[in-house]
């Protein structure tokens, strides 16, 4: 791969780009104004792009949350004057207010699972990959694509504008379980905090299902020529998967919304029944606050996949071209992706054993998260061996790519713990749990995000980011979140709850508050490290290196587009499709790889390779080649 | 001028200092066009960083679960029957995923390592082997199926009915505390309901006072237990939800409005057999709450105490029974108790 000399990008190739850049823009404005342009754009590169924004955007603010109750957490007795200065009553004399630090854990939650990780994640790459990967000129319709961003753009403002209220965003948790989140009285931020936040999840399914519909109906019909469904790349299959499980489970959080809304406007009693809180007795009778549990949990279990899917298909698209080596086992990659698929819908109540829900229900819920720790480790399993034999390039996204399998595997092994109800009894809702799904969730997934943002930024931009740069942010970022998240299955083991504002009120906790400072730190030094990434990102932006047209030299159809592709994405033909996305370093093929728009009689073979032999078929390649290899 | 603002002076030169080296370096390097990183290969850097990083990571591992075993009450020396059956399972789970941890992560970081980019190098096309998928498909259902033959009968055992001879005992959750209510001599709790809840009058636990089989009953604010006996609980909320923990037991069990939930355990240590082998002369099991309920939350604590059969009984005899208490309280006066009560006293049958 081409050396970058990032420090000496000379003076007058820097005015070139320039002069091209200028000339761009003068291009595009034939096509329309500012506004159609930038903001109200139907193009999927612009609409990607502005989830991307937006995505960052709520991630600055989700992780700052989480960094002022770090501090609380690791520090109780310590007051922190700017904090006072910052948030006012809600940390009087520089100390937080407990139900403040629910209210920042709360806020943490939604906007790293839904703003970051959902819309952040698939809004970005199911945007600007779909339509360019499967060779198509944009989303099947562009006006719904706009609208699902402005959905979620209104959700995003209505859940900030709730930071600003004089009772406090909503504090009941990010799963908002009833009555806590039903009742004003129970606290502060289950009053015009929680209807703001039931009123922002719902702008946000409708994103939600507006984008995930257009996702589903490009895969299915807007294929080029000659790309059959076991040619996609696995990324589009992920995308494709992860909007199918969208569309059939988040309309369930809708109706869980609509009746909780119920409950707390109309005085219906769906989730409540027989409380005497503030001193009265309310009307409430026979609801039961376990079926909210079942409703959340059935879009809450799938969403975690939501959540994972794109980052695992962005990992196995990375892993492949940076090792120079087929993803090993394509087939069984999506096939483990579909049963995940199917399984994740039939999980849900293992967030549930110790609820008071039927213990019955908790034996068959334990059967059936077993089976889906299956596919899951299937997955996991088969990026190890499209490593081995690779000739692997340690580009910033290959870094990324396998920092997140070995989060997926580190967390996901505690998932065979938690889903085993026995032994959930004493894990539930224990640090244990914040180890397993920060590691297999939130690590996991940020670093399929930042994989996809290193490997094509070159095409969403036309200018490379500084390798050195993404290095550096790479080990930062990858260590800091092992020493944040790890240590936390000691202090799980040790009984220390989740979601305590202190663990100094418990004799068995108290050890543990080392343990808490070590993270804190670790955690500052990793949302420092941050910067350096998005130094990286504006820099490269305007100023980056011009990218080559193929800079990693990869199959896929996005980089047969311009260097700034137009809406519309080719300026001639949409190519064809002649093979599967995964050639690289085929027998007898000149180059390491081998793209899948090129005919099969334009394919360059090496020197004294008999082009009339027919190349070996993925399926076929001869046993004795295999047995031969030498190791090295 | 003293000795701290010189010190602190000297700090922030030396800082300005760095900076400006670094910046003169900078800008040195980048009007010479120089890099001076050239002959690093990120190659072989990033490689053998992930290397160190696993092997400095399994050490620190190591090293940490030694210094804070003890304090990781809740996956060792249980002190219940029903603990120690899933301690026993939680570390058999432990050992299948240490084993899957560490050879995956090896082999992961070694060949990322091993197969890190080099001149000349040509990668080995190797797209699928069904073996493999298939070995590694089978061996996890096998290892899976094992371990959760194991999980479904100890959950079925310990989420399955009490002894008849069981302690019985409720627990109520309210925002922010915990009440206990012990049955009395007559062995029966008398009724409550959230509707007869009156904390002016102390009854907070909701109590019918015309129930007979109430007059007896204790309320306590501290939770004792009898070593060697089932005990089973019925779990209460007036409120919001809550979960009852008690960590040293392995027990955990949501507290719900308007729905009561059971758990039961049999402790086999004394809070005093517990002090002496720890050496902790202060040391107390608790109950916890780990439902998210509020804004002290956090801070739900009761002490509990378990002892012997004789030392429980002892402690029984010299509680008050709440009806005595209530009477006290408000002057002996049936009318106020009545008048505690909502005018249609319907009395619906407890679940
Ligand atoms: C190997 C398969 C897995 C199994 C068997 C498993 C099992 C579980 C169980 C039983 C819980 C509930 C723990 C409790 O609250 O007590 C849980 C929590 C969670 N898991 Fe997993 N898990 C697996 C993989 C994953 C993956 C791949 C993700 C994400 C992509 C994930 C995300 C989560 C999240 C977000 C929670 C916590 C929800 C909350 O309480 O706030 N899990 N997991
Ligand atoms: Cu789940
Ligand atoms: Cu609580």
């Amino acid at each position: 791969m081409a050396d970058e000399k990032q420090i000496t990008h000379g003076s007058s190739s820097f005015h070139d780009e320039m002069a091209e850049h200028a000339h761009a823009h003068h291009d595009d404005h034939h096509h329309g104004n500012f506004i159609t342009q930038y903001i109200f754009s139907t193009d999927h590169k612009v609409i990607a792009k502005q989830f991307m924004f937006t995505g960052i955007v709520m991630a600055i603010l989700g992780v700052s949350f989480s960094l002022i109750f770090r501090l609380q957490l690791a520090f109780p007795d310590t007051s922190f004057p700017f904090l006072e200065t910052l948030l006012g009553k809600w940390a009087p004399g520089g100390h937080l207010d407990p139900s403040f630090y629910l209210a920042l854990v709360t806020m943490h939650g939604t906007f790293m699972v839904f703003f970051v990780l959902t819309a952040g994640l698939s809004g970005t790459f199911s945007n600007f990959l779909i339509p360019l990967q499967v060779g198509a000129r944009d989303m099947a319709s562009g006006f719904i694509n706009m609208l699902s961003y402005w959905f979620f753009f209104a959700s995003c403002v209505v859940m900030i504008i709730s930071l600003f209220i004089s009772t406090g965003p909503a504090s009941a948790g990010w799963t908002i379980y009833p009555p806590l989140s039903a009742l004003p009285q129970a606290i502060p931020g289950s009053g015009l905090g929680m209807t703001l936040w039931l009123v922002s999840m719902a702008l946000f399914i409708v994103s939600s299902l507006t984008g995930a519909i257009n996702y589903i109906t490009t895969v299915l019909n807007l294929r080029t020529e000659g790309m059959s469904m076991d040619r996609l790349p696995l990324t589009i299959w992920a995308f494709f998967l992860t909007a199918i499980i969208g569309v059939l489970s988040f309309p369930v959080l809708f109706s869980a919304a609509l009746l909780l809304i119920f409950d707390r406007t109309l005085g219906t009693s769906f989730y409540l029944s027989d409380i005497f809180i503030g001193g009265e007795l309310l009307h409430y009778q026979g609801g039961s606050p376990i079926l909210f549990q079942h409703l959340f949990w059935f879009l809450g279990h799938p969403e975690v996949y939501i959540v994972l899917l794109p980052a695992l298909g962005i990992t196995s698209e990375v892993v492949s071209v940076h090792s120079r080596k087929p993803i090993f086992g394509y087939k069984a990659m999506i096939g483990s992706m579909i049963g995940i698929t199917i399984l994740s819908f039939i999980v849900w109540a293992h967030h549930m054993f110790v609820s008071g829900m039927n213990p019955f229900l908790g034996t068959i819920f334990m059967l059936f998260t077993l089976v889906i720790a299956v596919p899951s480790a299937i997955k996991a399993f088969n990026y190890i061996p499209t490593l081995w034999k690779g000739n692997i390039q340690f580009t910033p996204p290959m870094l990324f790519a396998i920092g997140l399998v070995s989060f997926f595997i580190t967390g996901g092994i505690t998932g065979i713990f938690l889903g085993n109800a026995a032994l959930d009894i004493p894990l539930h809702d224990t640090y244990f749990v914040t180890a397993h799904f920060h590691l297999v969730m939130g690590s996991a997934s940020a670093f399929g995000f930042f994989a996809g943002i290193y490997q094509w930024f070159p095409k969403m931009f036309g200018r490379m980011m500084n390798k050195r740069l993404g290095y550096i942010h790479f080990w930062f970022t990858f260590i800091s979140l092992y020493l944040v998240f790890f240590p936390m299955h000691f202090m799980g083991m040790g009984g220390v709850a989740r979601h305590y504002y202190t663990n100094t009120a418990f004799q068995f906790m108290e050890a543990f508050l080392d343990i808490q400072v070590f993270i804190t730190i670790a955690a500052f030094i990793g949302g420092i490290a941050q910067f350096i990434f998005l130094w990286n990102f504006i820099y490269s932006i305007f100023w980056g290196k011009t990218a080559p047209a193929n800079p990693w030299k990869a199959n896929t159809l996005e980089w047969t587009t311009p260097l700034h592709p137009k809406h519309g994405n080719w300026p001639g033909d949409i190519p064809k499709v002649y093979r599967w996305p995964y050639d690289y370093s085929k027998p007898g093929i000149k180059e390491d790889y081998l793209p899948q728009h090129i005919p099969d009689d334009e394919v360059e073979y090496e020197e004294g390779y008999m082009p009339d032999t027919k190349i070996p078929e993925r399926e076929e390649i001869p046993q004795r080649e295999r047995d031969t290899e030498e190791t090295e | 001028m003293d000795a701290q603002v010189l010190i602190s002076f000297a700090q922030v030169l030396l800082v300005v200092i760095f900076g400006l080296v670094c910046l003169n370096l900078y800008l040195v390097f980048r009007l010479k066009e120089i890099d001076p990183f050239a002959r690093w290969n990120p190659s072989s850097i990033n490689g053998a960083m992930f290397m160190g990083f696993w092997i400095v990571g399994v050490i620190a591992i190591i090293w940490t679960t030694r210094v804070w075993w003890d304090e990781m009450v809740m996956v060792h020396s249980a002190v219940s029957e029903q603990g120690q059956r899933i301690d026993g399972m939680f570390w058999r789970t432990m050992a299948v995923s240490i084993l899957v941890v560490l050879i995956t992560n090896t082999l992961l970081f070694y060949y990322a390592w091993k197969y890190r980019s080099k001149p000349g190098r040509k990668a080995y096309y190797y797209p699928h082997n069904n073996k493999l998928e298939l070995l590694w498909t089978v061996v996890p259902a096998i290892v899976l199926t094992l371990l959760i033959f194991d999980g479904v009968s100890a959950w079925h055992d310990i989420m399955g009915k009490h002894p008849e001879d069981s302690v019985e005992i409720e627990i109520n959750g309210k925002q922010f505390e915990w009440t206990f209510r012990y049955p009395g001599a007559d062995n029966e709790f008398g009724e409550t309901h959230v509707k007869y809840i009156n904390d002016g009058t102390t009854n907070s636990l909701g109590f019918n006072l015309k129930d007979r089989k109430g007059q007896d009953d204790l309320v306590t604010t501290e939770l004792h237990l009898p070593v060697g006996r089932p005990v089973k609980f019925t779990i209460k909320s007036r409120d919001v939800l809550h979960s009852a923990t008690l960590a040293h037991f392995r027990m955990k069990m949501d507290a719900v409005p308007g729905m009561a939930t059971h758990f039961w355990i049999t402790p086999t240590k004394t809070t005093a057999e517990m002090r002496a082998e720890t050496g902790k002369e202060d040391f107390n099991y608790e109950l916890s709450c780990q439902q998210i309920c509020g804004s002290a939350h956090y801070n739900m604590r009761r002490i509990v105490v378990v002892e012997t059969w004789e030392e429980y009984q002892n402690w029984l005899s010299q509680q008050t029974p709440f009806y005595t208490q209530y009477q006290q309280i408000n002057g002996g006066n049936t009318a106020d108790a009545a008048a505690a009560e909502p005018v249609n006293v319907a009395l619906s049958p407890q679940p």
